[in-house]
């Protein structure tokens, strides 16, 4: 994990359009089409922004599109994990030989290249032992376990045979209601 | 130094001359003494004892409870929690508890969960008591295990991810019963009796409360005293007798009295100035307050420029309340810490966590200015909780 693509994540956070600003209730409705609860995995390393601030910013303005390697990629708007796409997987398919979770929680993240917001159900990959690449970690919305259905510091592999934290992928699963 | 280079060379001068001849003439120390090999036992906790959470996040089924002398800075060493365990210290320092989860064959196989009690001055496991597979896998926020305040009872926080919490016997060794705790979290105890309340998703608390057997008697929901939607406040609890206290991501505090026939709330108090607002100074971390009873010193986490989805920032400075007048008494600097926590005895120290570097900052409370009085680098891989005993 590039240490530096992930304070530019931040940096940029800012300007993310990120939707559903009801949090609760949107969530709620756009769960309710799927089955689910939530996705992630433990912990969230809090990353030290305040010495970097500046770096970031500056590293920001010749920075390429983001990739799905990327924690900064749209579709990670709410992301807490190892992203599969550097762990064998892709955004949407587990690394061979591990097993999808069982229950996930979905985030709305925009797509700023048709403006629309998504409902994005971020599964864990589960069955092996922690990836450890590219690890991301967003807490807009996140809630304490009061809220289980978007708290992220617990493991989502939960319900699985095993319940071993492997990776997230981030997988589109719907337009948030309203939108077409 | 450099005299000191000088006269041991001289001393050793006689020494490589007559190598060759050796022998007990020839002017060479006494040899070293056989040894015995054998095992530390540690001293009893002092107070400063801290308990450091590890969830090992790169190689998570290898969790660790590192055990640290806060004042001296000296690793003890430690217990394994394996994968997502919860830990916590029983009150009177006696015992270790971890709540953890194995597989036959590490990744795959039969899932086990257990309460594991280790001993605190050994480190040693000293008894293991099977619990049902429902353990919640979760960062060990202080309230998610938990011993009833006479030490009899063990609540371990449970998640399928339908809520429950499990009841051990601490006594007997044994799993005693399972309470659904639906849309609730975390467990706080009571100082009287055996009960809990749960936080709510819809801004509750649920008491439950048990006979001497460990069922449950009764479950009630309290009226609201939070909004989840506009005020969501940190699981994690200070505790000065029957009340607890909560902060909240906005920076209000939250006083829950939990004593008599139901819990009684106080209106929340903000912890910010208009200044501090205007700044967007909020909590942030994992750990987010600790608290020195003595002094009726409130510490918080906290940092500036707070947004949504800041709650998990690391702090750029820790503040000082007077638990009293709620008024601000210290801005103390931060290393950059996710987690705080104080010890209590004759020699009290605030003690911050890096969790990046894996390093605490020791800080002397009753001394102005809280001066750092070292700093305890390179404690874990994914160190997040402290307790202090």
């Amino acid at each position: 994990m590039d240490f530096l693509k992930l304070l530019d994540r931040f940096a940029e956070r800012g300007t993310r359009q990120v939707a559903s600003h009801t949090g609760r209730r949107s969530f709620l409705t756009g769960v309710g089409k799927i089955l689910v609860a939530s996705a992630f995995t433990l912990p969230v390393l809090p990353f030290d922004r305040t010495t970097s601030a500046l770096a970031a910013d500056d590293s920001r303005k010749k920075k390429a599109e983001p990739t799905d390697t990327d924690c900064d990629y749209w579709r990670y708007c709410s992301v807490d994990g190892f992203l599969c796409t550097c762990c064998g997987g892709t955004k949407t398919t587990c690394p061979p030989g591990t097993t999808p979770s069982a229950v996930s929680w979905v985030g709305t993240c925009r797509n700023p290249a048709d403006g629309r917001d998504y409902l994005v159900s971020y599964n864990d990959c589960c069955g092996k032992t922690t990836c450890g690449r590219c690890e991301c970690n967003t807490n807009i919305r996140e809630r304490p376990g009061y809220r289980l259905g978007v708290h992220n510091d617990i493991n989502w592999c939960m319900a699985n045979q095993s319940s071993l934290y492997h990776c997230t992928v981030s997988v589109i699963v719907g337009l948030e209601e309203g939108q077409s | 130094m450099k005299k000191l280079r000088k006269r041991l060379w001289l001393l050793m001068l006689p020494v490589c001359l007559a190598a060759p001849l050796a022998g007990a003439q020839d002017g060479r120390p006494a040899p070293l003494p056989e040894e015995e090999m054998r095992v530390e036992k540690a001293s009893a906790p002092d107070g400063n004892r801290l308990y450091v959470s590890d969830f090992a996040f790169h190689h998570m089924v290898d969790g660790r409870l590192h055990i640290v002398d806060g004042k001296a800075g000296r690793y003890l060493g430690m217990v394994n929690t394996s994968f997502g365990g919860l830990t916590t210290v029983a009150p009177d320092g006696k015992a270790i508890y971890v709540a953890t989860t194995y597989y036959t064959r590490l990744y795959r196989g039969q899932r086990a969960d257990v309460v594991e009690i280790h001993d605190p001055q050994t480190f040693a496991l000293l008894a293991e008591i099977d619990i049902p597979a429902h353990r919640a896998q979760s960062a060990t926020y202080r309230s998610l295990l938990a011993p009833s305040a006479d030490g009899r009872f063990l609540y371990v926080q449970n998640a399928t991810p339908a809520t429950s919490v499990t009841v051990v016997d601490l006594q007997q060794r044994k799993f005693v019963s399972e309470i659904q705790t639906p849309g609730c979290w975390s467990i706080q105890t009571w100082a009287q009796g055996h009960r809990f309340s749960a936080i709510c998703g819809d801004g509750r608390l649920l008491t439950v409360t048990l006979d001497d057997n460990g069922q449950p008697v009764s479950r009630e929901r309290s009226e609201a005293f939070f909004d989840p939607d506009k005020d969501p406040i940190y699981i994690h609890p200070e505790v000065v007798g029957d009340e607890r206290y909560f902060v909240s991501y906005n920076g209000n505090l939250y006083k829950v009295r939990l004593a008599g026939d139901k819990p009684t709330f106080t209106p929340p108090v903000s912890l910010l100035t208009a200044r501090d607002r205007k700044e967007a100074w909020v909590p942030g971390g994992m750990q987010v307050m600790a608290l020195h009873r003595n002094s009726n010193t409130l510490f918080v986490n906290m940092h500036d420029k707070g947004e949504e989805g800041s709650h998990k920032f690391p702090s750029k400075e820790i503040w000082a309340f007077d638990l009293g007048t709620l008024k601000r008494t210290a801005r103390i600097p931060s290393n950059t810490a996710s987690s705080i926590v104080a010890s209590q005895g004759a020699e009290p120290f605030l003690y911050s966590l890096n969790v990046e570097r894996g390093e605490i900052d020791v800080r002397a409370i009753g001394k102005k200015g809280y001066p750092k009085l070292r700093t305890i680098p390179r404690v874990g891989d994914t160190a997040v909780f402290m307790e202090v005993n």
